[in-house]
């Protein structure tokens, strides 16, 4: 059985059709690349499985476990964890505190749980920003900011990471060391679905590729059949190559 | 920093320097619980406390007076101020929470039986109070904050109009008058009604201090965030509410107890829920401390300083009190006793 | 039938809300000050119908300074924004009680004596019919002012969204001005009117500003043609639940249909989405 199971997703925004029976599964300890030009409708996947937006058509199985119609707090407790497109950080708390948050317990009896200060310590360094717990969000570069966002998904403790967009805004050095570290993650145990545009950092992290096209499902295979398919290229001259 | 603070904060300092030693005896004991302060802002809570505690001794009549009616408006402030300064999800309606509870003591006594005991009133109307807030929340957190605060509103609304519509039970426009006060000694019901204000006050802070806090704080600044720590958020925005309710209820106990009656332009009317969040914004949102300050600072200002000393007419009075509101609204946004706090911190020097 | 006047009223209120995202509190008071300019007026010999049109004018004045003199610089704050207005209204209710007392005045209708309609069988004040009249003519003035004109789409372009109007080079600022005077203008008529054929005096206000509240949470929010449905379906049911239900009933048909609103379909009847996904 897979890990994750996505079964005929389908999303309608009124008369919209962002996602359009749209199937993949992701097994237990792989790295996935999503791919698609812009408006295919890979984010809309992501807050489907995340429960953001309710689902029109379709099924979602998370472990066993249908979690189509589940909310978003649900879904992550039950360990998949999403790191967004946009870093939102709550600006009035210094990043150990926005780690903190995604600590706590979903419960209002606990008014002193959470990860204590040295497990936050933890997951910043899983992600190389345990130096700047005590700095503000606005204080960060960018790719700080961006390694807040993951620190944050990390410390949910998952067993699903979804990445969309890790490595937009960052530079090659940044890039090559952000996919080591998300190689890292995959050798303790995550399984990880990535959706970029670059496709140079993602050739080499991800060992299967899937296409969306206009919500639809357009081909899956590996990083090399991928880029020579045809009909993924011609998708894609639109937008940017591969 | 301008000179003139760089002297200030020489002199200061020093002053801080020479209290810090007690101020870290307290924060190493209730730091983790409350929050650190340096040593003047120690002087600051610990000193305010113990004025609050004797004021009988040092003050006059009147002013005694004044701070017995605005420790239970600090109590209101402060309910607010876990929920709506916490959560932003601002409530225009939680007259109705303390409503709850005035009128259900009220409604006991008159409709019930005259001979009721507090023992049984007091703990039934702090639950009509809760149950009241459950009402209110549990449709209603649902929606995004300009709704939420509409329907907080249009509970005021509700609750106002069925007063004259069962007017035998409620006494209508007049109210009901028959019950008892607490004791007409000024200062015995000072401290009846001070001592239940600094306890709500230590709870209310305490937790606002812990995670729950924290979570409430960062719905208002991030509620998807929240989510998608795996945290529901709805789940503690009624949460607050219904915390919010138990101490309104008490405030509101506390209210029918001294003035012996409930009518609905005292418990109830949308200008009493307007004068708690003007209390609160004005001593500072969401710190449970700045609420507390400023209900001190405007009732004294409203029923003392301008009523027995200024001996200002009604109108006159009033003008002068929405003027100075306004003014602190638009210059001083986050609040009076913030300011006061970040001032304190600032000329305190370093603190370690 | 003065559901209309009502409906003038929630317009204004709406479209503040609508362009700006301004809870304008103190709209309430301005009714207030157009009702008491015309009594000033009329108290000094000016004749009814110049009376009307400068409280209209003053109102409308006073609308505009209320934005640009302070809203504008803590619209960024919706709470502030809020108590601010709130703050003003009660501070606008003590000066007017300073001046002119607290006790209810009666106005000078704009036009004196009734007239008797047979079909109906009863007896109406022309100024009843001139509020309608009048009203119905605001209401088509200001539709064809939205739907016709750059200047008043580019009003009903904010309302639905900042950006996207700004991004067409709207001037926000100007938008909201607008708005501001067209609203007060509105307040100022509904002042006169509501002055007459109800009462005036410093507490004038809070009972208008809560039912326009209800009428534009049930019409919806930022719309004018939700305003004025609901406004006649308020009008209906404040008469209908004392006919039914009690002159100590007064309003809680409305209110019911208010709450049943919220929880079916809070953006209202015709407004926009503002509810969680």
């Amino acid at each position: 059985m897979s890990l994750l199971e996505v079964d005929g997703l389908t999303k309608k925004f009124g008369g919209l059709v962002a996602v359009d029976d749209f199937s993949f599964d992701v097994e237990e300890g792989e790295i996935v690349g999503l791919i698609g030009p812009n408006g295919s409708g890979k984010s809309t996947v992501f807050n489907c499985i995340m429960g953001l937006y309710d689902v029109t058509d379709g099924s979602i199985t998370f472990n066993g476990d249908d979690i189509t119609d589940d909310a978003t707090h649900e879904v992550v407790n039950k360990g998949l964890s999403r790191v967004s497109q946009e870093s939102n950080p709550i600006q009035e708390m210094p990043v150990a505190g926005n780690i903190k948050l995604f600590t706590l317990p979903n419960s209002i009896r606990s008014f002193y749980g959470g990860a204590s200060e040295e497990e936050i310590y933890e997951y910043a360094a899983r992600i190389d920003i345990e130096d700047k717990l005590h700095e503000m969000p606005s204080e960060l570069p960018h790719a700080d900011v961006r390694r807040l966002e993951i620190a944050k998904s990390l410390a949910t403790e998952p067993e699903l990471m979804l990445l969309d967009e890790p490595f937009a805004g960052m530079n090659q050095a940044e890039i090559a060391e952000l996919a080591d570290q998300i190689e890292g993650f995959r050798e303790e145990g995550m399984t990880m679905i990535v959706v970029d545009h670059n496709m140079g950092g993602l050739m080499e992290l991800v060992d299967r590729i899937v296409v969306l096209n206009n919500g639809d499902f357009l081909a899956e295979g590996t990083p090399e059949e991928i880029a020579e398919n045809e009909r993924v290229q011609e998708a894609y001259l639109a937008g940017e190559g591969l | 920093m301008s000179s003139a603070t760089d002297r200030l904060s020489t002199a200061t300092g020093r002053i801080d320097q020479s209290l810090q030693p007690l101020a870290d005896v307290y924060n190493r004991l209730f730091g983790d619980y409350f929050g650190e302060m340096n040593g003047l802002q120690f002087v600051l809570i610990f000193g305010t406390a113990a004025a609050l505690l004797t004021a009988p001794f040092w003050g006059n009549f009147g002013l005694v007076r004044a701070m017995t009616v605005a420790a239970i408006w600090a109590i209101f402030a402060m309910s607010w101020d876990i929920q709506s300064g916490y959560t932003g999800y601002i409530s225009f309606g939680h007259s109705v929470l303390s409503g709850a509870a005035g009128y259900t003591t009220a409604m006991l006594i008159h409709n019930v039986n005259p001979e009721l005991s507090m023992m049984i009133t007091i703990p039934v109307s702090i639950f009509a109070a809760l149950v009241v807030g459950l009402l209110v929340a549990l449709p209603s957190l649902r929606l995004t904050g300009p709704y939420f605060s509409l329907i907080t509103f249009v509970a005021v609304l509700i609750f106002y109009r069925l007063i004259p519509s069962f007017s035998q039970y409620t006494g209508g426009e007049t109210g009901i008058q028959s019950v008892e006060v607490f004791t007409y000694a000024p200062v015995a019901r000072y401290y009846y009604m001070v001592v239940p204000m600094l306890l709500i006050a230590v709870v209310l802070t305490l937790i606002a201090r812990s995670n729950i806090g924290l979570i409430l704080m960062s719905i208002r600044e991030n509620e998807a965030a929240v989510n998608a720590a795996g945290i529901n958020a709805t789940k503690f925005k009624i949460f607050s509410f219904a915390l919010s309710s138990i101490p309104m209820g008490i405030g509101g106990v506390l209210l029918v107890h001294f003035s012996g009656g409930v009518d609905p332009t005292t418990f109830i009317v949308v200008d009493r829920s307007i004068e708690m969040i003007a209390i609160a914004v004005l001593g500072g949102m969401s710190s449970i401390l700045g609420p507390l300050g400023g209900a001190f600072f405007l009732i004294v200002l409203r029923d003392y300083i301008l009523t027995d000393i200024a001996n200002l007419g009604s109108s006159i009075r009033w003008t002068v009190f929405w003027a100075l509101v306004l003014l602190v609204l638009v210059f001083a946004r986050d609040g009076v006793f913030r300011k006061l706090w970040h001032g304190l911190d600032r000329i305190g020097g370093d603190r370690r | 039938m003065i559901s209309a006047v009502y409906a003038l009223i929630a317009i204004g209120f709406t479209m503040i809300f609508g362009v700006g995202g301004v809870l304008n509190l103190a709209h309430g008071a301005l009714i207030m000050i157009g009702a008491f300019t015309y009594l000033a007026a009329t108290s000094a010999a000016i004749p009814p119908f110049a009376g009307f049109l400068l409280a209209v004018v003053v109102t409308a004045a006073a609308s505009y300074a209320l934005y640009a003199g302070l809203v504008k610089y803590i619209e960024d704050n919706i709470v502030i924004t809020f108590l601010a207005t709130v703050v003003v209204a009660l501070l606008l209710t003590e000066l007017v009680i300073i001046q002119f007392g607290s006790a209810p005045s009666q106005l000078l209708p704009v036009i004196s004596g009734t007239i008797y309609l047979e079909a109906v069988g009863t007896r109406i004040r022309y100024v009843q019919l001139l509020a309608f009249v009048v009203s119905w003519i605001a209401i088509g003035a200001l539709w064809y002012y939205v739907t016709k004109t750059d200047e008043g789409r580019s009003i009903l372009a904010t309302s639905m969204s900042t950006r996207g109007a700004e991004l067409t080079g709207v001037d926000l600022q100007k938008v909201k001005s607008r708005t501001w005077l067209i609203a007060g203008a509105f307040a100022g008529i509904a002042g006169v009117f509501i002055g007459t054929l109800q009462s005036t005096s410093p507490q004038m206000w809070l009972s208008p500003l809560a039912l326009a509240f209800i009428i534009v949470v049930i019409g919806g929010i930022g719309s004018i043609k939700g305003s004025v449905i609901a406004a006649y379906l308020i009008g209906y049911l404040e008469t209908a639940s004392v006919e039914i239900l009690g002159p100590s009933f007064q309003g809680v048909l409305s209110l019911v249909v208010l709450v049943a609103i919220l929880l079916l379909k809070p953006n209202g009847l015709f407004g926009r989405e503002l509810v969680h996904e």
